[in-house]
């Protein structure tokens, strides 16, 4: 795999790997100059302005300190414009798989399970892509989703149900993951000023009604759903939400004023904690 | 009185071809050759020579490729009886005047029928029975796993059919396929057949992490075996890959599901509980119907129906009504994400079950 190295410092440096073909997507990575390999990765999920560089570069410093490795895919608006949604119009999903497969390949890190995180259009698809696949997942985090999928009835993408029209086994049986999804260790984020729709805020009278009206309250209502749904389940809620005090939709600022990075990190288990087989097993309630 | 044929054993036998059956066989135990062949066993090692090439023309050898055979080639071959409707059916018995040569993977017999498709199998003339240095003679038992029985925490998903050749084996690949793609630590366990490195090979193809078979368990071939015998080979090779650290474990039985070890295995409760679900593999919407009727006697209900009637949409589209089955395609069985979400309904109808 080709790579060109774009920053260096002296806790870490950034790395670019470019796409390999149809279906595959690029990354920056932020290698730390002391890795540890058995720290879980961090994957960090632009938003729709895309932005990788920005997500491996303001998690870097931060992730060094433990020796892990910053992952941030990046989705081309040209290949995948709606990656928000995981699988659906392109199936963004297999790109990350892809890409994950290639760099526990180059052994720089186990990439069997990573810390996965998304900011606005990346939370939608960290948070779905977890949905689909809780077996890859130490921890979620999600900051500023500008909507979610939530553990309900309502069809994909707002709950777990299959849309009309567009029977697929693999969404009728989505439901049956949220056990495993549900026991993750989970973190909301969002900006205390981020109570504003604007042109990028999907708005129409389910998501409104199922959500709220902007991110701050759709973040609330998200978290306190999971909350709702693990404690029907008889699951122990791993759910926190954070409201970032004076931030907005802004990563930087998130980052930077709202300690966002310090609080994604500190929500990732050692991999020591995570248990082995967990994969597969049918719920605690057998 | 143990009759030693040769004296230079070891030059004829570093000289034959040692089937694939023979694998974990440690070659320096083998000394002395002894006779009489006609009181070989199932399992016992045999050195044959060529003497007429027939359906079989080439062997499988240990080392995982065919290779041609001819007039005067000496193989290492398991006595075994095998049943394969497509081909031969024979037993375990070795004739010292010539027997056969019942599978390519190293399984030598006597035939009692063959489909009408197929040519007479080719014929051998056994030499003797491998032996050790007490004279003891060598059986693929000696090198089996250990026995063993424990519960294991991966999603074991068995894969039958409703014949040989109904797709099992495709079906059973491009699912590991898929939960390799997903990210699982998977391995592959052939429970029935005869040993053959075919679908040994295909499983690792695939991406399987770690792959076992019956002859891993010390048998050539499961036809006519004791089927507590069976039980156990199944139960160790499920508890061996679960050591390897696989997360879900996908196992093919051979043949169809009225086959006798097939059927009486999955007639056993206790192997039934072993499997999180079942995919069933069918040519046509008769054969997925009836199978359904058929499984539900072992209370069986498949996750889904695959095989070769995903090949006819019109087929696909029968079954679906007749069974009320999903049917997935080998394409579909690839996906990470569907082999995810079917590792999830096979967990979560293993846990409706413990509940009720």
């Amino acid at each position: 795999m080709s790579a060109s190295t774009s920053h260096c410092n002296e806790a870490f440096s950034l790395v670019r790997r470019p796409a390999h073909g149809p279906g595959t997507a690029s990354a920056w990575l932020a290698l730390p100059k002391h890795p540890d390999p058995s720290a879980i990765p961090l994957v960090a999920v632009h938003g729709i302005q895309r932005g990788a560089r920005s997500q491996a570069a303001l998690f870097a410093e931060e992730a060094a300190k433990a020796g892990r490795v910053v992952i941030a895919p990046c989705f081309s608006s040209k290949r995948f414009p709606g990656y928000q949604r995981v699988i659906m119009p392109q199936r963004a999903d297999l790109a990350l798989l892809e890409l994950l497969d290639r760099i526990g390949r180059e052994g720089m890190c186990d990439t069997s399970r990573v810390a996965l995180f998304g900011y606005s259009g990346g939370a939608q698809f960290a948070h779905r892509f977890a949905l689909f696949y809780p077996h890859r997942i130490a921890s979620l985090s999600v900051l500023s989703a500008g909507w979610y999928t939530f553990p309900d009835d309502a069809p994909y993408p707002y709950g777990l149900a299959s849309p009309k029209r567009r029977e697929t086994p693999w969404l009728s049986s989505m439901a049956s993951g949220l056990d495993r999804f549900l026991e993750l260790p989970i973190t909301a984020l969002v900006g205390a000023l981020d109570c504003t729709p604007d042109s990028n805020t999907r708005s129409n009278r389910r998501v409104d009604s199922q959500q709220g009206t902007h991110r701050l309250e759709r973040c609330t209502r998200w978290h306190k759903a999971l909350v709702a749904a693990a404690d029907a389940r008889g699951i122990q809620p791993r759910s926190t939400l954070h409201i970032l005090p004076d931030c907005g939709h802004d990563f930087t600022e998130c980052v930077r004023q709202g300690g966002a990075a310090r609080l994604v990190l500190r929500g990732v288990p050692d991999a020591e904690h995570l248990s082995r087989g967990a994969a597969c097993s049918a719920s605690s309630a057998a | 009185m143990i009759t030693p044929v040769t004296t230079n054993s070891k030059d004829l036998l570093a000289s034959a071809k040692w089937a694939f059956a023979t694998r974990r066989v440690a070659r320096a135990d083998a000394v002395q050759l002894i006779r009489p062949v006609a009181q070989a066993v199932s399992g016992d090692l045999v050195l044959a020579r060529v003497a007429q090439i027939g359906s079989h023309q080439r062997v499988q050898l240990t080392e995982g490729r065919p290779s041609t055979l001819y007039p005067g080639d000496l193989i290492v071959a398991a006595c075994g009886a095998r049943y394969a409707a497509d081909q031969f059916e024979g037993i375990a018995r070795i004739d010292p005047k010539g027997t056969d040569l019942l599978a390519g993977g190293g399984c030598l017999g006597i035939m009692r029928t063959r489909n009408s498709k197929m040519r007479q199998p080719t014929r051998v003339v056994p030499l003797g029975l491998l032996a050790d240095a007490e004279g003891n003679v060598i059986n693929l038992d000696r090198y089996a796993l250990p026995a063993k029985r424990t519960r294991t925490d991966a999603c074991v998903i068995g894969v039958i059919g409703a014949s040989m050749n109904a797709g099992k084996t495709t079906a059973a690949a491009a699912f590991i396929r898929g939960l390799r793609a997903g990210g699982f630590r998977v391995g592959a366990i052939k429970a029935t057949g005869t040993g053959a490195f075919g679908d040994f090979n295909a499983y690792l193809d695939a991406g399987a992490n770690w792959v076992g078979d019956f002859t891993c368990a010390g048998m050539v071939s499961t036809y006519l075996q004791p089927i507590e015998r069976i039980e156990q080979a199944l139960a160790t090779l499920i508890a061996t890959g679960t050591e390897a650290g696989c997360e879900v474990l996908v196992v093919e039985l051979a043949d169809g599901v009225l086959q006798a070890e097939t059927a009486a295995l999955l007639r056993r409760a206790d192997v039934r509980g072993q499997f999180s679900g079942f995919l069933y593999a069918v040519p046509d919407a008769l054969a997925a119907l009836g199978g359904q009727t058929a499984l539900r006697q072992f209370r069986i209900q498949p996750l889904a129906l695959t095989g070769l009637i995903t090949t006819s949409p019109l087929n696909v589209e029968e079954a679906k009504a007749a069974t009320g089955l999903p049917v997935l395609s080998k394409e579909e069985l690839t996906d990470p994400l569907l082999a995810a979400a079917l590792t999830r309904s096979a967990t979560s109808a293993e846990a409706e079950q413990l509940a009720a």
